[in-house]
C-alpha cells in the first residue's frame, strides 16, 4: 500500500545513493525531498527514509532538528521570512511585524489557523539598501510598508 | 613499545591507548562526564582536559592517544581553571535539584562541581525549562538535568542496538529524546539509565523512596528470568529491594541487563504470592497448615500410594525456574527414595529433544559455548524464534556482532533483528523449512564435503531442494535465498542461534538436521534458546527419565551400581514416563501421585482440557511454587518456596555455564525447594540430612565426576563452562533419524490444508521481551509495560474479519475460544495471529492441542488453525 509520496521518496533515496559513499549520507538531501512532498518533516517522512535508508528514526529525527532551517514543524501554504536584522528594523519591520500578528494572528515561528501563512524571522537577506525586505515562498519583496505588505500577501491565498 | 610520562611518572605501554587509559592504568584520576568503559569515546563534556607538552591547546584524554615521548600533565593550574570553567558552563541550564533528585549521591555532576567548585556561577539567564515527562511506564525524563553527554544515545544505538532515542536540536536547546517526542515505546532495557552520569533519566520504581546511602547490602547473583544467566546485583534494604543493576566488567552481561532483569524484581511481591503451605481439606477447600503438618502429610499420602499401587504410579515434574540443588533433590526423591524413574520436566517440549537431537549429530557439549563470544562471530544464522525477546543479552550480542561486521541472517520474520538484516527470508509461517532446506543445499553444494562424517554425509545427499517456484510461493525471492548463500559461505565461525519453535512443527527432525548441516560444514557454534533460567541444569541434574545426575545415561547405571554405593539406593530399573507418557497414564488412572515443583502445568501445558482430565484424575497432587496458579489450585498438599531472589544455589545457562545464585533476601513464611524435598524424603527415610543448598552441591560433586572439581567458593569466582574441569560422560554415538528429507513440504502438506495463511490463519505463540511466563506476570514494573493479553494481527487480516485496532475480538479454536483485545502490527504477515501464554485465562497454550514429533521427541503444536474471529461487545 504504496502510496505517492512515499513513492516519491523512495526513489529518490535509490537515485542519490549512488553518488555518496555511504547511504547514511543521503538523509540529509532526502530530508529536503521530503520537506517538499510532505510539507514539512513530518513523523511520516522520518518513518520514510528510515524505511529506505536504514538509518534509525530517533537519528534522522536528531538530524533534522539539527538544522535550523529544516521544517520541523507543519508549515502554511505560504512561507513568509521577514528580515528584522538591524536595517530592516530600523526600516520599520518591526512594525510590520506587530501588523502581521494584528491581521492574521500570526507569530514569528507560527502558523495562522487557516494555514495559509508561516511566518519566519530570518536574518539578513542582503536588501539593506531596499530595507525591510521579505521573502514569500521564493519571491522577492523590497521596500515594503504598512500598505503594499497587505497587497502583496493578498495575492497568495 | 610506547613510552610516556603523565605527571611525572614514566608509563611503558605495549599497545596504543587514549590519555585517559593510559592514566587509569597508572592510577591518575583523571575526571569525566562523557566518557563511559562500555561507550565508543565521544569526547563531548571536555571534563578530562589534560595539558601535552608541546600542544598549544588543551585535549580531552579519552580521545588522544598517547604517541612515544608524550609528556602529559592532568593535574595543572590551566587545567583545573579549564575544568571548572566547563562545569560552569553545564550548570547555567543545570537545575541543581539535588534534594529531590534520586541520583544525589552517586551523581558525576554533583561529586566533580563539589570537587571544582564551579557552583558559583556568573550566569544570571534564566535557565531554560523541560516538564518533566512520565509518560512512560518505568522510566522519568527530566531533560532541565540531562547535561548532552550521549552516553544514553551511545548505549542504544551502540550496545543495545534498538535505536529508540537520539539527541534533537542543537547547542543550548538539545536534549534527549525518542523519534515520537512522546513515550520511548522501545525495549526499556534500562541501559540508558544506568550509562546516564546525572538524573536526566531514572527509574520510576523506587522514585523519591531511594537513595544511594540507603542501600544496606549488594549481592551478586544471576537473573532468574531466562537462560543466559546474567549477572546482577541486588540492592537491599530491610525486607526490600531496591533495585537490580548490571556492572560493567560482571557476567555475561557485561554492565547491561534487559527489561526482565532490570525491572522485574518486584515479582517477588507481586499478587497471588504464596507465604503458608497448604492442605486440601474434606471439605474441598485448600486451607493453612504448618510446615510440619504438610509435609507429614504429603510423606504420608506418597507412602501410602506406593504401598497401595506401587512405585510407577508416583511421578515427579522438576522445574527450569528452579536451581540445580532443587531439581537434583526432587529427582533423588523421586528416584531414590520413592525408587522411580517417572521424573521429567517442561524441557520436553522443546530444549532438551532438541538438545539430545544435536548431541547425537555432534557429541556431547555441543550446545556448550559462551554467549559473549557471539559479537566476535562472523555470521549470525537465526531460525525458530526471535533471540532479542527470548533471550535479550543473547539478542543483542547478535546486533554487536552485526555491528562488528558479521552478517545476520534470520529464516522467519526478523523482529528484533530488524535493521540487522541485508534481505528478507520471511516465508509464509510453516514453510520455513522450504527456505532453509534451499540455503542448506545451496551451502552444501558449493562448499562440498568434507568426508568426516558419514551419518551426516549420508543424510544430506538424499536432501531434495525446493524448486524455484516453491520458494517463491512461499515468499521468499529466489535471489534473496542465493545471496544469503554467498554470506553463509564467506562464515568462518559462525554462530547458529536455534529457537524453540524449530520444534514445535512436524519439521523438527529436518529443522534440526539442516541447522546441524550448517554447523557441520562451516565449523559454527550452536546456541539453543531457552526461556526458563535453568533448563540445561535441570537436565543434567537427572530430571530426565533416562539420565541420572551428571548427564549419565540410565542404562550405564543400571549396570555399574555407582549411585547405590554412594546413595545407598539402587537407580530403578525399570522404565520411566516421560512428561507427555505422565499426563497419559495420568488420564487413565495409572499415575497417582505427581509431584509438582515450580511449575504450572495446567497453564502452561497445551490442550488445557486434556491436561484438566488427567490432573483431575491424579489422587494425590503435591505442588510446590511461588504463587497460587491454576495448577496449585488443584493440588492437595501446596508448599509455598522461595524465588530466584531468595535463593543460594547454582544454575546452567544455555549455554553451559554454570552459574552461582546468591539469596539477595528472605521471603518470610517461604522454604527452598530443595529443602522441602529433603523434608518430605526425609519422612519417607531419606538418612542424610542437609544445612544448606552447599551440603547439596556437595552431594552432586560426589556422585557426578563432571563436577568433582567444583565447589561454590571456586564459583564465586568465576563461572564455568561445560565440562567443568571434570570427565565428560561418553556421548551417545551411531547413526540418528531425519524425516522428510527427500519431500519438499511433506510435512507442511501434513501438517495442515497446504500453504497456510491461503486457508485459515493460525494462532502462534508470542514469546514477548517483557515477559518470560508466569513469574514476570507477577511483576507489577513489567506489567505496567505490558498488562493485559491481546491478539497480535496484521491489517488485512484485521479488515477481513472487520475489526479494528482495540476492538476486543473472540478466537474461536477447535478447543475452545479466547477473548482479548487486537493489536494490529504493520509488520505482520497475513496467515498468522499471536497471542501470548502470560495471563491468567487467556492463555495460548489452553486452546491449542498437541503431539508428539515421532522422531525428535519435541512437542508439535496442533489444532491451531483459527475457525473463527468474532467482534465481541465489552
Ligand atoms: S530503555 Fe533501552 S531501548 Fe529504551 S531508550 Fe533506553 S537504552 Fe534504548
Ligand atoms: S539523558 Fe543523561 S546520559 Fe543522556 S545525554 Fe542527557 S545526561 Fe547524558
Ligand atoms: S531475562 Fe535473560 S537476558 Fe534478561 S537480564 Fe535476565 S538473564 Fe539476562
Ligand atoms: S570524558 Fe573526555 S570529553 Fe567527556
Amino acid at each position: 500500500m504504496e502510496n505517492n509520496n512515499v513513492k516519491t521518496i523512495r526513489d529518490f533515496i535509490e537515485r542519490e545513493k549512488k553518488s555518496y559513499a555511504s547511504i547514511e549520507s543521503t538523509v540529509i538531501p532526502a530530508l529536503h525531498e521530503a520537506e517538499g512532498v510532505y510539507g514539512w518533516i513530518s513523523p511520516e517522512a522520518i518513518e520514510d527514509i528510515s524505511n529506505y535508508t536504514g538509518v534509525s528514526k530517533a537519528k534522522i529525527k536528531g538530524t533534522a532538528t539539527f538544522y535550523a532551517m529544516y521544517k520541523n514543524k507543519p508549515m502554511g501554504r505560504h512561507l513568509i521570512q521577514l528580515c528584522t536584522n538591524v536595517v530592516c528594523m530600523v526600516m520599520g519591520s518591526e512594525s510590520l511585524l506587530s501588523l502581521l500578528n494584528e491581521r492574521y494572528e500570526l507569530e514569528p515561528g507560527g502558523m495562522t489557523s487557516d494555514g495559509r501563512f508561516s511566518l519566519v524571522i530570518m536574518e539578513c537577506i542582503g536588501a539593506c539598501g531596499t530595507a525591510p525586505a521579505m521573502l514569500v515562498d521564493a519571491d522577492y519583496y523590497d521596500n515594503l510598508n504598512e500598505k503594499n505588505i497587505f497587497e502583496i500577501l493578498d495575492k497568495y491565498q | 613499545m610506547i613510552k610516556v610520562n603523565i605527571d611525572g611518572q614514566e608509563i611503558t605501554l605495549e599497545k596504543p591507548m587514549t590519555i585517559l587509559a593510559a592514566a587509569q592504568r597508572a592510577g591518575i584520576k583523571i575526571p569525566t562526564l562523557c566518557y563511559d568503559k562500555q561507550l565508543e569515546p565521544f569526547g563531548g563534556c571536555r571534563l578530562c582536559l589534560v595539558e601535552i607538552e608541546r600542544v598549544p591547546k588543551l585535549m580531552a584524554s579519552c580521545t588522544v592517544n598517547v604517541t612515544d615521548g608524550m609528556v602529559v600533565r592532568t593535574q595543572t593550574e590551566k587545567v583545573k581553571k579549564a575544568r571548572k570553567a566547563q562545569l560552569e558552563f553545564l550548570l547555567i541550564n543545570h537545575p541543581l535539584d539535588c534534594p529531590v533528585c534520586d541520583k544525589a549521591g552517586e551523581c558525576d555532576l554533583q561529586d566533580l562541581v563539589a570537587q571544582y567548585g564551579a557552583h558559583e556561577g556568573r550566569f544570571l539567564e534564566g535557565k531554560r525549562k523541560h516538564p518533566e515527562s512520565f509518560r512512560d511506564p518505568i522510566i522519568v525524563r527530566n531533560m532541565e538535568r540531562c547535561i548532552t553527554c550521549t552516553r544514553c544515545v551511545r548505549m542504544c544505538d551502540g550496545v543495545q542496538g534498538a535505536f529508540a532515542i537520539t539527541v534533537t536540536g542543537r547547542g543550548n536547546h538539545s536534549f534527549v529524546e525518542p523519534f515520537t517526542g512522546g513515550e520511548y515505546k522501545c525495549e526499556y532495557c534500562g541501559n540508558c539509565l544506568t550509562v546516564c552520569p546525572v538524573g536526566a533519566i531514572m527509574s520510576k520504581l523506587h522514585r523519591h523512596s531511594y537513595r544511594p546511602w540507603y542501600v544496606e547490602k549488594e549481592i551478586k547473583t544471576i537473573c532468574g528470568f531466562c537462560a543466559v544467566g546474567c549477572t546482577l546485583i541486588a540492592q537491599t534494604r530491610g525486607k526490600d529491594i531496591i533495585r537490580t543493576m548490571p556492572k560493567h566488567g560482571l557476567g555475561i552481561n557485561d554492565g547491561i541487563l534487559c527489561v526482565r532483569g532490570r525491572f522485574g524484581y518486584d515479582y517477588r511481591s507481586g499478587e497471588g504470592r504464596i507465604t503458608t503451605p497448604l492442605i486440601r481439606k474434606d471439605s474441598g477447600e485448600l486451607e493453612p497448615a504448618s510446615w510440619e503438618t504438610a509435609i507429614d502429610y504429603a510423606a504420608r499420602r506418597l507412602a501410602d500410594i506406593k504401598e497401595r499401587h506401587g512405585v510407577a504410579s508416583i511421578g515427579g515434574i522438576g522445574s527450569g525456574r528452579c536451581t540445580n540443588e532443587d531439581n537434583y533433590m526432587l529427582q533423588k526423591l523421586i528416584r531414590y527414595v520413592i525408587g522411580s524413574n517417572n521424573m521429567d520436566s517442561s524441557a520436553r517440549f522443546a530444549f532438551a529433544p532438541a538438545q539430545k537431537y544435536l548431541e547425537r549429530m555432534f557429541g556431547q557439549g555441543v550446545t556448550a559455548n559462551l554467549i559473549p563470544g557471539i559479537a566476535n562471530a562472523d555470521g549470525v544464522i537465526v531460525f525458530g524464534g526471535d533471540p532479542t525477546a527470548i533471550n535479550p543479552i543473547l539478542g543483542v550480542q547478535c546486533r554487536i556482532a552485526r555491528r562488528k561486521g558479521a552478517k545476520v541472517i534470520v529464516i522467519g520474520a526478523p523482529a528484533g533483528l530488524k535493521g540487522f538484516v541485508d534481505y528478507k527470508l520471511e516465508p509464509v509461517v510453516g514453510c520455513e523449512e522450504v527456505v532453509l532446506r534451499a540455503i542448506v543445499k545451496g551451502v552444501v553444494d558449493k562448499k562440498g564435503l568434507s568426508g568426516e562424517n558419514a551419518y551426516i554425509e549420508n543424510k544430506i545427499k538424499k536432501l531434495m531442494s525446493p524448486d524455484d517456484e516453491t520458494i517463491e510461493r512461499v515468499g521468499v525471492a529466489v535471489a534473496d535465498i542465493a545471496k544469503a548463500v554467498d554470506n553463509i559461505l564467506k562464515m568462518k565461525s559462525p554462530v547458529v542461534v536455534i529457537g524453540p519453535e524449530a520444534v514445535h512443527t512436524s519439521s523438527a527432525s529436518l529443522n534440526l538436521f539442516l541447522l546441524g548441516v550448517i554447523n557441520y560444514v562451516l565449523n559454527g557454534r550452536i546456541f539453543l534458546l531457552s526461556e526458563k533460567a535453568n533448563y540445561q541444569g535441570l537436565l543434567d541434574m537427572g530430571c530426565a527419565p533416562d539420565v541420572v545426575p551428571g548427564g549419565r545415561p540410565i542404562e550405564l547405571d543400571i549396570i555399574e551400581h555407582k549411585f547405590q554405593d554412594l546413595l545407598g539406593s539402587k537407580t530403578p530399573e525399570e522404565h520411566g514416563m516421560n512428561l507427555y507418557e505422565m499426563i497419559d497414564a495420568a488420564k487413565n488412572g495409572k499415575l497417582k501421585a505427581l509431584y509438582v515443583m515450580g511449575d504450572n502445568p495446567l497453564f502452561n501445558y497445551p490442550d488445557r482440557e486434556h491436561i484438566e482430565d488427567a490432573f483431575n484424575k491424579i489422587d494425590f497432587l503435591i505442588v510446590q511454587d511461588i504463587s497460587l496458579n491454576d495448577t496449585v489450585k488443584m493440588a492437595d498438599v501446596v508448599f509455598p518456596a522461595n524465588s530466584w531472589l531468595e535463593k543460594d544455589g547454582t544454575f546452567i545457562n544455555l549455554g553451559r555455564s554454570l552459574q552461582r545464585l546468591r539469596k539477595a533476601l528472605s521471603m518470610d513464611g517461604c522454604w527452598d525447594d530443595w529443602k522441602i524435598v529433603a523434608e518430605v524424603a526425609k519422612k519417607l527415610g531419606m538418612k542424610k540430612s542437609y544445612e544448606s543448598s552447599k551440603d547439596v552441591w556437595e552431594e552432586i560433586r560426589k556422585v557426578s565426576p563432571l563436577y568433582r572439581d567444583v565447589d561454590y567458593v571456586g564459583l564465586d569466582e568465576q563461572a564455568l563452562t561445560w565440562p567443568y574441569m571434570g570427565e565428560p560422560i561418553r556421548g551417545l554415538e551411531g547413526d540418528f533419524k531425519v524425516e522428510g528429507l527427500e519431500q519438499v513440504l511433506g510435512n507442511v502438506a501434513k501438517g495442515s490444508d497446504g500453504f497456510m495463511g491461503l486457508t485459515n490463519p493460525v494462532l502462534m505463540l508470542e514469546r514477548p521481551l517483557f515477559h518470560s511466563g508466569s513469574m514476570s506476570g507477577m511483576s507489577k514494573a513489567l506489567l505496567s509495560i505490558y498488562g493485559a493479553p491481546y491478539f497480535k494481527i496484521s491489517k488485512t487480516l484485521a479488515l477481513r474479519y472487520g475489526f479494528k485496532e482495540g476492538d476486543k475480538v473472540r478466537v474461536i479454536m477447535e478447543k475452545g475460544e479466547i477473548d482479548a483485545s487486537a493489536q494490529i502490527d504493520v509488520n505482520m504477515q497475513d496467515g498468522v495471529v499471536y497471542l501470548s501464554n502470560i495471563f491468567e485465562g487467556v492463555g495460548y497454550m489452553g486452546v491449542v492441542g498437541y503431539k508428539v514429533d515421532a522422531v525428535v521427541g519435541s512437542l508439535v503444536i496442533t489444532n491451531n488453525n483459527i475457525v473463527d474471529i468474532v467482534r465481541v461487545e465489552d
